[in-house]
């Protein structure tokens, strides 16, 4: 292993210990490269990395400690290089990794490695904008909580009615076939290699055959739903469904969306319906206020997609798609989304109007991603989904199913 | 034989492949550390490439498993050569074998399939290169079951036992990122990240891949392939396509680019119906007089002229 302590890795002077600042383990500790080997500090740039949220275990220490005995350790490009194909994994996250490095083993210029002294800046402003707006966001949707939605004017028997519905849509769903296969005595493929080894003992004549049928798997299910103002009358419905869909299914993450997206899945664990209203009501601040799909859809993939979406995931946005923030955000970030998701379902209570046509803005940009456009005003819209849920995915544009 | 991210630079390079420092440290890392490579970046930028040229520089097999949705154990391992084991019962019908004995009989290995993974681990002579391309199309399970054999480089058949690899495989994965893959196999692996060309690279590339090109079509077609990127096409064409392109004009006995052939071989870089709807005719006539207009020597940072043409 190669600790020699090099002059222009390890910072030759200081041997700062990191208990030294009031014995806490502070910051700037691990901002830059202080200590006087060069194991040690990987060691701190990995601890800087994961502080700001770069996967770097002891494992990935570990290898570049071993690469560095390869690698010319006078070319800073390629000592760049190296650490970043150990220890960078995500594209996304190369200008943070960039900005990190450069603070941490900072010092040297190398045309190619450069990066330059006015992104970070460019970068605080940008955050401190961000803050602003989100503020500035904040008192909005205050604003917009003012308008108290009540849910007692629903009549209880609808409720009831819509809740067995979505019982049998969702068992529906959750029953789709896999592409696996698993072993049994009644299925449609004959599996060759159970069925030879069962008939060794007949000589190769085969008497009894082993046989394989689709595995009944589960799709995972995230479900975005609009309760914006514009969808007032068919929020409360929609939520029904998702909520029979989480009772029934379990892998279910439930979304709703206004001006900002809030996770929901928590309150629909309530077997109660009621109560899981209530409770969303309260916590959603911009219940009924203005739509922004395009920002909600970002906020969702940035946050949640990496980890609720998967290539078996079923997204079903519910939403009228009268957007009031930026359609090219929202084209975007459907498009995103589709290719992460097995299946993008966009249901539109409009659409079961006679004379709807999706021209709305929104509506119009987020059509070439879907993969299933649907109806969603009625039960006979729902269940019609259903069906549409249990073949496969077709292909672009989207089916559009009026029920 | 390798002593430096220089030389594994330069075995590329002698490949025809045009690399950059970035393609030649990892792949030098991999060598060193034996490290899989995981590749990931828009489709038709090379990532493929590669792994090929690393097998022929090494002198090695390439062993190549394609990924699809549904892709099983069995596809990607081993299989059973059912047909010649019924035959093999029918043979030994008469015999004296136990039916224990004719069991292992069949289940052994001149009646076993090997399937890429498997003939990756089992290369005798020296280590083979394996591709395993496109891993994001496969599932979650196959991607924890391939995780198992990249940490171990052993498999175990029930019927014969484990076998071990006699030379671990220089293993490179490429992914098109339509999934995020899961951390722990992105943990086993380098990390490579491949983007389009610079300008540049993508002159050097199609100077060295396409027989018969001068300079100025490279140049030319470069300076368009870097300006068409930043078009609002739904499938953004990769150095494939400018590949292709290159051939299909140099068939056409073009020696620079000219309105009336761009637009009879545009379907070799636009391979959406709406995008050829959207950009043939006058717009991609307008990028290709921009071009032509200027001094091939001087094309390098001529995008956004090109590109002024073609919005006007």
């Amino acid at each position: 292993m190669n600790t020699d302590p090099s002059p222009r890795y390890g910072g030759a002077v200081s041997l700062q210990s990191v208990e030294n600042e009031a014995g806490q383990r502070v910051w700037p500790d691990i901002s830059r490269a202080t200590r006087s080997d060069l194991a040690h500090n990987v060691i701190d740039f990995a601890r800087l990395l994961r502080s700001s949220g770069l996967l770097a275990s002891p494992a990935e220490v570990h290898d570049v400690v071993r690469a560095l005995r390869f690698i010319d350790l006078a070319d800073r490009h390629e000592f760049y290089l190296t650490l970043r194909s150990i220890l960078l994994w995500n594209p996304d996250q190369q200008e943070m990794f960039d900005q990190l490095f450069e603070r941490f083993w900072g010092g040297w210029t190398d045309e190619e490695a450069v990066i330059q002294e006015e992104r970070a800046p460019t970068m605080q402003s940008a955050q401190s904008e961000q803050v602003e707006s989100q503020s500035s966001d904040a008192s909005y949707s205050a604003m917009e909580a003012l308008i108290e939605k009540d849910f007692s004017d629903f009549r209880p028997d609808e409720l009831g009615a819509v809740a067995r519905a979505c019982v049998v849509i969702a068992k529906r769903v959750a029953t789709r076939k896999s592409r696996r296969y698993r072993i049994t005595s009644r299925g449609s493929r004959v599996d060759p290699r159970r069925t030879i080894r069962r008939n060794v003992k007949f000589g190769g004549t085969v008497l009894e055959l082993s046989k394989l049928e689709r595995k009944v798997r589960k799709p995972r299910i995230v479900v975005i739903c609009d309760v914006s103002r514009s969808m007032e009358q068919y929020s409360v419905f929609l939520l029904q469904f998702m909520h029979s869909m989480q009772n029934v299914i379990g892998r279910i993450e439930s979304f709703v969306f206004s001006t900002a997206l809030h996770r929901v899945s928590s309150y629909f664990k309530h077997s109660d319906i009621q109560t899981a209203l209530e409770d969303i009501a309260r916590e959603v601040p911009d219940w009924s206020g203005g739509t922004r799909i395009g920002e909600s859809l970002h906020t969702f993939n940035q946050d949640f997609a990496r980890r609720l979406v998967d290539q078996r995931t079923v997204v079903i946005i519910l939403s009228d798609g009268l957007d009031t923030g930026q359609t090219d955000v929202l084209a975007e970030e459907m498009a995103r989304l589709h290719s992460r998701c097995a299946r993008l379902i966009w249901l539109n209570p409009l659409l079961g109007k006679d004379h709807y046509q999706p021209v709305a803005r929104g509506m119009a940009a987020a059509l070439p991603h879907l993969d299933v456009f649907a109806a969603a005003h009625n039960l006979a819209s729902l269940q019609h989904l259903a069906n549409s849920l249990a073949t496969p995915r077709g292909p672009r544009p989207a089916r559009t199913l009026v029920g | 034989m390798i002593e430096g991210v220089r030389s594994v630079q330069e075995l590329m390079e002698r490949e025809n492949y045009v690399t950059d420092r970035a393609i030649a440290t990892t792949v030098f890392l991999a060598m060193q550390l034996r490290k899989p490579i995981l590749i990931e970046g828009p489709a038709g930028v090379g990532k493929t490439e590669v792994a090929k040229v690393l097998a022929h520089a090494l002198d090695t097999r390439l062993i190549r498993l394609q990924c699809y949705e549904g892709l099983d154990v069995n596809t990607a391992l081993y299989e059973w050569n059912f047909p010649k084991q019924m035959l093999r019962m029918r043979i030994e019908e008469g015999s004296s074998l136990s039916t224990l004995e004719k069991e292992q009989l069949i289940f052994s290995e001149p009646f076993l399939f090997k399937r890429p993974l498997l003939q990756a681990i089992s290369e005798p002579d020296q280590p083979p290169v394996l591709l395993i391309d496109e891993i994001d199309r496969a599932d979650e399970e196959f991607e924890a079951f391939l995780l198992e054999v990249l940490s171990d480089f052993q498999v175990t058949i029930p019927e014969l036992g484990t076998i071990e690899a006699a030379h671990r495989p220089y293993v490179a994965l490429t992914s098109n990122r339509t999934r995020e893959l899961s951390d722990a196999l992105k943990r086993r692996c380098l990390y490579l990240w491949i983007d389009y060309p610079s300008f540049e690279k993508e002159a050097q590339i199609i100077q060295n891949k396409v027989p018969g090109v001068n300079h100025d079509l490279a140049q030319q077609i470069a300076a368009f392939m870097q300006a068409a990127r930043h078009l609002k096409l739904s499938k953004i064409p990769g150095i494939a396509e400018s590949l292709d392109w290159a051939v299909s004009l140099i068939a056409l006995h073009q020696d620079h680019l000219e309105p009336e052939a761009v637009t009879e071989t545009l379907g070799c870089i636009l391979k959406d119906r709406d995008d050829i709807v959207r950009y043939a005719g006058p717009r991609v006539e307008a990028m290709v007089t921009a071009i032509a207009e200027l001094d091939p020597n001087n094309l390098a940072n001529a995008q956004d002229r090109i590109l002024a043409r073609a919005e006007a």
